[in-house]
């Protein structure tokens, strides 16, 4: 293997750990604060994709790349807060089959609203014009718009830690997790500070399918196919750990490239196998810690 | 009940929900109607394939009931999600039959689904029509009297892929390289064009063999290691969105200026990448509407359009021609019979928007060519896409695989 195939090989399996923790981020936001697993997670993030494609064919214009990052995340923010009002709100309470059952029913539907809204036919958005062409990285022509993807993980993953490390609103969340009642008992909302833990979550989401919408065929089915490798890699992690979605993607990212590379026709068989081994290991994950119950 | 076994017990509930998500038209052998069924992929990720083929059949139903119905009978379409899993497709068929009293049943999207539901359909002796599933074994080991094929099966469609690249390049040595989904019909495709490829004496070496996972978000992994083996073609088996997919992040590496792809880049595909699909790529389709001449193919195409404010897809137009086939049955047999409609069109040549099929009796696969071509530099300004610059039919003779062989793997009762 040459230098310029190890830096393809590392910027590919680079972009493969963004792209994923770009969606487990906000899974593993809303497990640790709310304990919830969101299964429509995966179709939150479907609907940033439909919106930025929308945007694109409502316009065809390269600026209103840059407005969709924007509204996205607030759009699809938006219905997460619905669904946690109205939904999400009354089975804090219950056991996680329910709220499984509950997040599932969500899912279908999230699901078919979108298709009678949008249709079967793949939708495709595409990328602004400065970030369509190909860059020189390390003697090795690499995409313009995977850099990108790159950068908005890395910008997701600070702003997330600053969130939950430097503010006040990180205080509350992770005060909340641990100890509801005290916190409630101190003059906060708990039940808007739930509203908006899930709104955010729901948000990352929306950013995550804004983001990679120019990557890829935004169509019926996308939800679906990427929210069992946003549960691996939160696995991985340990749910709930923002750290560990981020080493989880990267593990399964270099994993999958190094599978792909000497043994491909095995390679999608080696993030199952990645998985067994960690939680064989540590079965909370890399950063996980053992529930309270 | 601890954790684990509520877990389980609600993972069977939720795929409980999933099979429960079917919904029925209403509707029962009334007289003055006949009611056909279609059971496909209505949602999910191949959603566009069963929609478009329903909206054609749908088409078809109108047009027959237009001109007087068929056999003077109106003919209803019912239709249901088979979600992509054979019991629930081959549950809608069972329905269709006992409750809808349905004559005739058109297929799935996926392959395993049309093997379940053509079992069941032969056990309530009641003709199913593929015209989207195209496993051969369909007309091989699953074959039963009931079934007909009007799609270019997985042998076909490869084979002809293979002719064409065989004219193209001569007794030239070229490099090929390989990226298809991991599950059969990829595996599968990828096989028989290799070997089709050997059959008609081209000089290959194969660089590299990916087989990333069906539905994949993320391909650049598998592109960096497609660059790294430097191929001079590369042959992709996704389809659908997965292909869109897949054009898209290869486009971003510059790929496509060192290998010549090829795809089966449908109207949907073509569409959806906007101008982008690499020109001189291979491409290939089963039915594309630019691509067939005649006034027939026209007017539908039109027709379509006009009333789904879109162009047909390749599924469509297959769609459109299983109804026509499954009608002319019924008027050759002058019956609803399944048995009789079988006997008439074992053998026999029905005319279609295509042109004639001629189904084979010894397996009831139609003589349906394949399309292959290369991709225009610029989009279509009347249909708003590219199409192929270049087309020509693989026609079914030079493709087929011959009774002898087809026969030899049917079920021998």
């Amino acid at each position: 293997m040459n230098l310029q195939v190890i830096v393809i090989e590392g910027l590919s399996a680079m972009t493969t750990a963004a792209s994923l923790f770009i969606i487990a981020a906000g899974l593993s936001l809303i497990f640790g604060a709310l304990r919830v697993i969101n299964v429509a997670h995966g179709t939150l993030y479907m609907y940033g994709a439909y919106f930025m494609a929308t945007l694109f064919a409502a316009s065809g214009s390269g600026w209103l790349f840059w407005v969709g990052l924007l509204v996205a995340p607030l759009f699809v923010a938006a219905i997460g807060a619905i669904a946690e009002v109205t939904l999400l709100r009354r089975v804090y309470e219950r056991d996680h089959l329910v709220q499984l059952l509950v997040t599932y029913s969500l899912f279908l539907i999230l699901s078919d609203l979108a298709l009678r809204f949008w249709g079967t036919a793949s939708l495709s958005a595409n990328q602004p014009p400065s970030l369509s062409g190909a860059a020189m990285v390390g003697g090795v022509m690499f995409p313009a718009y995977d850099l990108f993807v790159i950068g908005c993980a890395v910008a997701m993953g600070l702003a997330l830690w600053a969130l939950l490390g430097r503010t006040m609103l990180g205080w509350k969340i992770r005060a909340a997790v641990e100890d509801p009642e005290t916190l409630a008992a101190s003059g906060t909302n708990v039940k808007r500070l739930f509203t908006l833990v899930f709104a955010i979550g729901s948000g990352l989401a929306g950013f995550g399918g804004a983001v990679i919408a120019p990557l890829q065929s935004v169509d019926p089915g996308m939800g679906q196919s990427v929210i069992v490798s946003a549960f691996i890699v939160a696995v991985i992690g340990g749910l709930g750990s923002i750290a560990g979605a981020a080493i989880g993607a990267t593990l399964i990212g270099i994993v999958e490239a190094v599978g792909i590379f000497y043994l491909p026709s095995w390679a999608p068989a080696f993030i199952f196998v990645a998985m067994i081994v960690v939680l064989a290991v540590r079965p909370v994950g890399l950063m996980g810690q053992k529930l309270g119950y | 009940m601890d954790h684990s076994r509520k877990m389980i017990a609600g993972l069977g509930s939720l795929a409980l929900a999933a099979a429960g998500t079917v919904a029925f038209a209403t509707s029962a052998l009334a007289s003055g109607s006949v009611t056909v069924g279609i059971t496909t992929a209505l949602s999910g990720p191949i959603a566009e394939l069963g929609q478009t083929g329903l909206q054609a059949i749908e088409l078809a139903a109108a047009d027959a009931n237009a001109k007087g119905g068929v056999l003077g009978k109106q003919v209803k379409v019912v239709s249901a999600d088979s979600n992509l899993s054979p019991a629930t497709g081959a549950t809608n068929v069972r329905n269709f039959i006992l409750d809808n009293h349905a004559v005739a049943i058109f297929g799935p999207v996926s392959s395993a689904v049309a093997v379940a539901e053509e079992g069941v359909a032969a056990k309530y002796k009641t003709p199913i029509f593929f015209s989207t599933s195209n496993d051969v074994k369909l007309a091989t080991t699953n074959y039963t009297k009931y079934m007909f094929q009007v799609v270019p099966d997985t042998h076909m469609e490869p084979a002809a892929v293979a002719r064409y690249l065989a004219d193209a390049v001569g007794k030239k040595h070229i490099t090929i390289a390989t990226i298809t989904p991991d599950y059969s019909f990829g595996r599968d495709t990828v096989a028989s064009f290799l070997k089709s490829l050997k059959a008609d004496g081209v000089n290959y070496t194969v660089k590299a063999q990916e087989t990333p996972k069906l539905g994949a978000s993320q391909y650049t992994s598998y592109i960096a290691a497609l660059i790294a083996a430097h191929p001079d073609y590369t042959f992709m088996g996704q389809f659908g969105g997965d292909l869109v997919t897949l054009t898209k992040q290869a486009e971003g590496f510059g790929f496509f200026k060192h290998t010549k792809p090829m795809a089966m880049y449908g109207r949907a595909q073509l569409k959806a990448l906007k101008g982008k699909v690499p020109a001189g790529a291979i491409a290939w389709d089963r039915a594309p509407f630019w691509a067939m001449k005649g006034p027939g193919m026209e007017k539908f195409s039109e027709a379509y359009n006009a009333k789904y404010h879109e162009w047909p897809s390749a599924w469509a137009v297959m769609g459109y021609t299983a109804f026509e086939t499954w009608a002319q049955g019924v008027e050759k047999a002058h019956s609803f019979n399944g048995d009789k409609v079988s006997a008439a069109l074992s053998g026999a040549t029905i005319k279609t928007i295509r042109g004639p099929i001629t189904l084979r009796a010894c397996d009831h696969q139609g003589d349906v060519g394949e399309y292959v071509g290369t991709i225009a530099a610029k989009v279509n300004p009347k249909y708003g896409f590219q199409t192929y610059a270049h087309s020509k039919l693989i026609p079914a003779k030079d493709i087929i695989l011959s009774c002898k062989i087809t026969t030899a793997e049917q079920p021998k009762s």
